[in-house]
């Protein structure tokens, strides 16, 4: 055999070219306009294979949209996107994407649901079954399996419908708000079932605007208005956001005097309001602690609970942004 | 929407045969009753592809199916078969419910062979051209009440002036061109004609002159809302 050294030092370099570019999701300068909103903005993004990633934001800041550009369901208005170095149109075998929608059949049963989804991606009845049997193991529903979706809880018709993710050969998986309308005990098993998924195959990309579920990806990317404006591991982010300290405040009421009261207490005035009461940054908690009390106390609002917490996500988030990652009451 | 497929064309079957046909010489009666039969088994078939069907894509639109089978490795054309297929056999059981019905109230057809050979066409030209108009209501309208009730009030609507639920001879002669035209009418008249008899039909709805435009019309719409179902509910916005 002749050999030809040119094509040897060219595949090698093509090679280490095709190693170094090919990401899992590799997204370069993407925008998405809808008429004069600009949901998009020049967003890029990169996520290795094996690697699991959290995409973090509010509600109408891309997250969204920009799942469904990765998962093909809407284009880009520019910008580059690739899924293991394929458009996203010719990586569908490989992503498996689920909406934020319950989109299951509630008049099916779980089985028939996921034997609906092995018959549009081509498996014959019986290796069907095989499949459907299994996935159903997988996301514990085996025992339900033959118990209409309408009878389901919450917590198990999202894992039915992660169940048609997992269908052999896929290798990105999209879940877009999967926690969202779950109570706290759907929502750890649920995120037990996600971690188990991790694997060095499968790359996960989480879409979510609950920074404790962001809290168990490997990366998490922060995005608002159409800008990822933080990336890093949980930890990292954390850490460099600066926030040292938090004090978590349940009080009897909530309103603009009393986050005024407390806003005297947090770092550059910056309160953050959650479901039953507030969040205040400061550098000295024992200091602060008891001040915050007192005034609290002096003007009518009494506190039911008071905490020192570690700085969240939502807090870097709010740190970065002064805006909330997700509304409450 | 069973009600409406189904349920609906059942009782004025009911109705039809034993109130419509009180002042009928008793020779008629059977036949009448089959006539009745026949216009409500294409009232369900118009329901059937005007309003299931376009209920259907809006539900499946808006509780997120459409983007997840968007996302999978399938072409739009796999999933239209797939509803049109589930669409003629709930299609096929509401026709056979409602004839049955019929046939049990003492409706009379005449089921020689060639005869009914060619109503099976023109009930799949009504199930065609119900489902092109079908397609295209769920195509536009995007929620899942204004997508039903938009197909039940065309069908009703239709159906009542162009002389699917009136006799051909009462219609106003601007009516009696329309019913002509529509291949819905059309085609109900021709298998009025065919089953029950000629005095049945009001007019010779299976000339040649008659039925190729009735085929075309069909087909034209059931194309027109295959091209707009493909094209705006699996575009990527």
């Amino acid at each position: 055999m002749k050999f030809n050294v040119t094509h040897y030092y060219s595949s090698l370099l093509y090679g280490r070219v095709q190693a170094v570019k090919t990401f899992a999701v590799l997204a370069e300068n993407v925008t998405k306009e809808y008429g004069e909103k600009e949901v998009l903005k020049k967003v890029n993004l990169k996520i290795s294979k094996g690697e699991f990633y959290a995409l973090m934001g509010p509600n109408g800041s891309g997250k969204t949209t920009l799942a469904s550009i990765l998962a093909s369901v809407k284009s880009p208005t520019s910008g580059k996107i690739e899924i293991f170095g394929k458009k996203p149109e010719a990586a569908r075998k490989i992503t498996g994407y689920v909406p934020q929608e319950n989109f299951s059949s509630p008049l099916l049963t779980g089985k028939e649901n996921l034997m609906y989804f092995a018959e549009l991606l081509g498996y014959s009845k019986r290796e069907a079954a095989e499949i459907v049997e299994g996935l159903l193991k997988k996301v514990g529903l085996w025992e339900d399996a033959n118990k209409r979706v309408s009878h389901y809880s919450g917590g198990m018709r999202k894992r039915l419908e992660v169940a048609t993710i997992l269908f052999p050969g896929l290798k990105l998986l999209i879940l877009d708000e999967p926690t969202t309308g779950l109570d706290p005990s759907a929502r750890r098993k649920f995120l037990g079932l996600v971690q188990e998924l991790r694997n060095e195959e499968t790359t996960i990309l989480l879409i979510t605007h609950i920074g404790a579920d962001a809290d168990l990806a490997s990366r998490v990317g922060l995005i608002d208005r159409g800008l990822i404006i933080a990336e890093d591991q949980p930890e990292k982010l954390k850490r460099n956001s600066g926030l040292k300290n938090v004090v978590n405040i349940e009080t009897s009421i909530k309103n603009d005097k009393v986050a005024s009261l407390l806003s005297k207490f947090s770092e550059k005035m910056k309160v953050l309001e959650t479901e039953t009461g507030y969040r205040v940054f400061t550098e000295d908690v024992e200091k602060a602690t008891p001040n915050i009390v007192r005034s609290l106390d002096e003007n009518g609002c009494k506190v039911i609970r008071i905490e020192t917490a570690k700085p969240s996500l939502e807090d870097v988030f709010f740190k970065l942004t002064e805006r909330k990652v997700r509304e409450v009451d | 929407m069973l009600f409406w497929t189904i349920g609906w064309p059942i009782i004025w079957v009911l109705i039809g045969s034993f109130s419509f046909t009180g002042n009928a010489p008793t020779e008629t009666v059977a036949y009448t009753r089959g006539a009745i039969s026949i216009s409500m088994m294409v009232f369900g078939l118009m329901t059937a592809g005007m309003a299931n069907l376009p209920g259907n894509i809006a539900q499946d639109r808006e509780r997120g199916l459409l983007t997840k089978v968007m996302s999978m490795p399938i072409s739009p054309w796999r999933d239209f078969t797939g509803r049109i297929l589930a669409l003629l056999a709930f299609s096929g059981l509401s026709a056979m419910l409602v004839i049955a019905v019929g046939l049990a109230c003492g409706a009379r057809f005449s089921f020689t062979g060639i005869n009914f050979i060619a109503s099976l066409a023109f009930i799949l030209l009504i199930f065609v051209a119900s489902a092109g108009i079908g397609m295209l209501i769920g195509t536009f309208v995007k929620h899942v009440h204004g997508a039903i009730m938009s197909g039940v009030g065309l069908t009703v609507v239709s159906a009542a002036l162009s002389g699917v639920m009136t006799p051909y001879e009462f219609l106003p002669s601007i009516l009696q061109n329309f019913a002509r035209i529509y291949p819905i009418s059309s085609a109900n008249s021709a298998i009025t004609y065919l089953l029950v008899g000629a005095r049945y039909a009001g007019y010779e709805p299976i000339s040649v002159s008659q039925t190729v435009p009735t085929a075309l019309i069909a087909l034209l719409l059931f194309i027109l809302g295959l091209i707009t179902y493909s094209r705006f509910c699996w575009k990527k916005d």
